[in-house]
């Protein structure tokens, strides 16, 4: 019996491995490319390359302000994760510290919200920008990510809800105002669901593409995601220097995951059940 | 004296119950405050937005003239007329359900093979997992790479050398394009989706395989009777995701294929951004965003009706 449970795990490890490996393969073939010259990338794009170089990374550092557009988005992610983290909690403290029609009919308002594409609100979203002199502008793209909040707002809320209400009762008895109850009670207690929301918001706001290529058009005011966009219409014909930017862009991407692979997993089940 | 005593007691509670009313007015008023930046996320980025889209969608307002007049329904049957705005429509919806079967049939079975022990694992699930961790916009640019229709292309260049095969145009036949399209979807996808059933199968206990071990099940009963009955809800949540994410694909076919070639993989988001944002016809754009809010939730709507009935059968 042992016998043959041990000779199935063989099998499944002798198919699934290359399977694994398969799937991988892109990832190889990026990272590879990179120390091959445009001639050995076109003959041979899976093998090793035949003179190891590093004039890819040079080109790229000396083509574009690549650490100006790593401060940009890790700025445009910080304060937008933050502040849409902070608003769908603090909504949705108040949705479960006192329930009352207002709550009721704002809860109502916000799923409304929850079902509205982007889509069906960009165009006006993109004409209010222009109006506010915004366009071009990181704080505009933080302004538009900013709509993440509702979002936030449905997935605290339903944890909130398995949350024991006592302890905000006794607090309240005590004596706190609503304001030291949220900030010194109810965000410690909340902690594993905003580490959650907050992982998932930024992978969004750090990987979308739609944003800021409508709202930013000057290099300076790049994000990772539309530098690499750029870089492939840069290097047309000089694909190793392609596969440089692409490196740079996923590292931060892989150390990100190496981290919070824990918390994605936990979030998909988690936000999955409840949400 | 007791009648002071009892007036000074009812002065007292009454005090006592206006100083209430007052803090439980305060504290209403601190709740609501509460609801200011919700409220102001709300009002600027949904409500006000989704009112102009709709306005907008009845006009013809356009470029930078300030100057439009009410058209009706017109912009509405050029959605389902327009060959390019139609063809969007199609290719949008051919993806999103594409997309949902496939990788639901990979994911699931995939699930359950990582559910078992074998050496690799954990290299196994992180490799599968990762590719739905980095932005799709990059990766879709270094598949354009891969898929080059070029003989120089990375896949042809392969398939050369170890079959002789000549150059296959992955991304310049139209047929093969949309399938390119759909294969990196799932790529990406299928890895992330069976992380999310392997958390709902490790919930279902031992025991009911062990029971139907011992009254002589085999394994694909097993998987028939036990597991998918009880991942139906996972299967729910997977799909209605899956269904949506494809229904709002844009940066992978624009950047894998810029919606070429012709209008072969252009999807409908890309047609709001160009119409909308390059060429500025606000009025046209508009319709189709309320268009594609409507398709959204009706097909939201029919499949959570679908998964219910399967549920109770």
């Amino acid at each position: 019996m042992r016998l043959i449970r041990l000779r199935a795990s063989v099998i499944t490890s002798l198919i699934m491995i290359p399977l694994a490996c398969l799937v991988g393969l892109p990832f190889y073939y990026i990272a590879v490319n990179t120390f091959k010259t445009q001639a050995d990338m076109s003959v041979n794009p899976f093998g090793l390359p035949k003179s190891f170089t590093w004039d890819n990374y040079v080109s790229l550092f000396s083509n574009f302000p690549v650490l100006q557009i790593f401060g940009n988005t890790v700025y445009v992610t910080v304060v937008s994760v933050a502040l849409m983290v902070l608003t769908g909690s603090m909504a949705a403290f108040a949705m479960i510290y006192r329930r009352s029609k207002v709550s009721i009919i704002i809860g109502g308002v916000l799923l409304g919200a929850f079902l509205v594409p982007y889509q069906t609100t960009i165009i006006p979203l993109y004409k209010m920008v222009v109006a506010a002199g915004a366009v071009n502008t990181l704080e505009g793209l933080i302004a538009i990510y900013l709509a993440g909040a509702v979002f936030c707002y449905f997935i605290i809320v339903g944890y909130m809800r398995t949350v024991p209400f006592e302890v905000i009762e006794a607090a309240r008895i005590d004596g706190a105002n609503p304001f030291r109850i949220y900030w010194s009670i109810v965000l410690p207690l909340i902690r594993p669901v905003l580490i959650t929301v907050s992982v998932f918001q930024v992978m969004w706001v750090w990987n979308d593409y739609i944003t800021p290529t409508i709202f930013i058009s000057s290099p300076e005011k790049d994000t990772l995601v539309l530098l690499a966009s750029q870089a492939v219409s840069q290097f047309t014909i000089n694909w190793p220097a392609f596969m440089a930017v692409a490196v740079i862009v996923l590292i931060p991407m892989l150390i990100f995951f190496i981290f919070m692979q824990r918390y994605i997993v936990d979030g998909l089940v988690n936000g999955s059940v409840k949400g | 004296m007791a009648t002071m005593t009892a007036s000074v007691v009812t002065d007292r509670s009454r005090n006592r119950i206006r100083s209430r009313a007052a803090s439980n007015l305060v504290e209403r008023l601190q709740t609501y405050a509460f609801y200011v930046p919700i409220a102001l996320v709300f009002v600027v980025l949904f409500a006000i937005p989704f009112g102009q889209s709709v306005y907008y969608s009845f006009t013809n307002l356009a470029g930078l003239s300030p100057e439009y007049h009410f058209v009706g329904l017109a912009n509405y049957v050029r959605v389902f007329t327009d060959p390019s705005l139609l063809s969007g429509l199609v290719f949008t919806l051919f993806f999103a359900i594409a997309t949902t079967v496939l990788i639901t049939c990979l994911a699931l079975p995939l699930a359950v093979i990582l559910n078992r022990k074998f050496f690799g694992q954990r290299f196994v699930r992180a490799m599968y997992f990762f590719p739905a961790i980095p932005s799709i916009a990059i990766l879709a640019l270094v598949w354009q790479f891969i898929l080059s229709p070029l003989a120089s292309g990375a896949l042809n260049t392969l398939l050369h050398d170890l079959f002789g095969i000549g150059p296959v145009p992955w991304l310049s036949d139209p047929t093969l394009a949309q399938i390119s399209v759909v294969v990196v979807g799932v790529w990406s996808l299928t890895g992330w989706h069976a992380v999310l059933y392997l958390a709902y199968l490790q919930s279902i206990p031992g025991d009911y395989y062990e029971v139907a071990r011992i009254d002589g099940a085999s394994s694909s009963q097993q998987f028939r009777y036990i597991t998918l009955p009880m991942l139906a809800p996972a299967i729910t949540v997977s799909t209605l995701l899956l269904m949506t994410s494809g229904l709002n694909v844009y940066a992978l076919p624009q950047n894998l294929t810029s919606g070429g070639p012709g209008f072969a993989t252009y999807t409908i988001t890309q047609n709001i951004v160009i119409s909308g944002i390059s060429e500025g016809q606000y009025g046209q754009a508009s319709a189709l965003g309320v268009v594609f809010m409507i398709a959204v939730g009706v097909v939201i709507v029919l499949q959570l009706m679908l998964s219910r009935r399967l549920q109770r059968s």
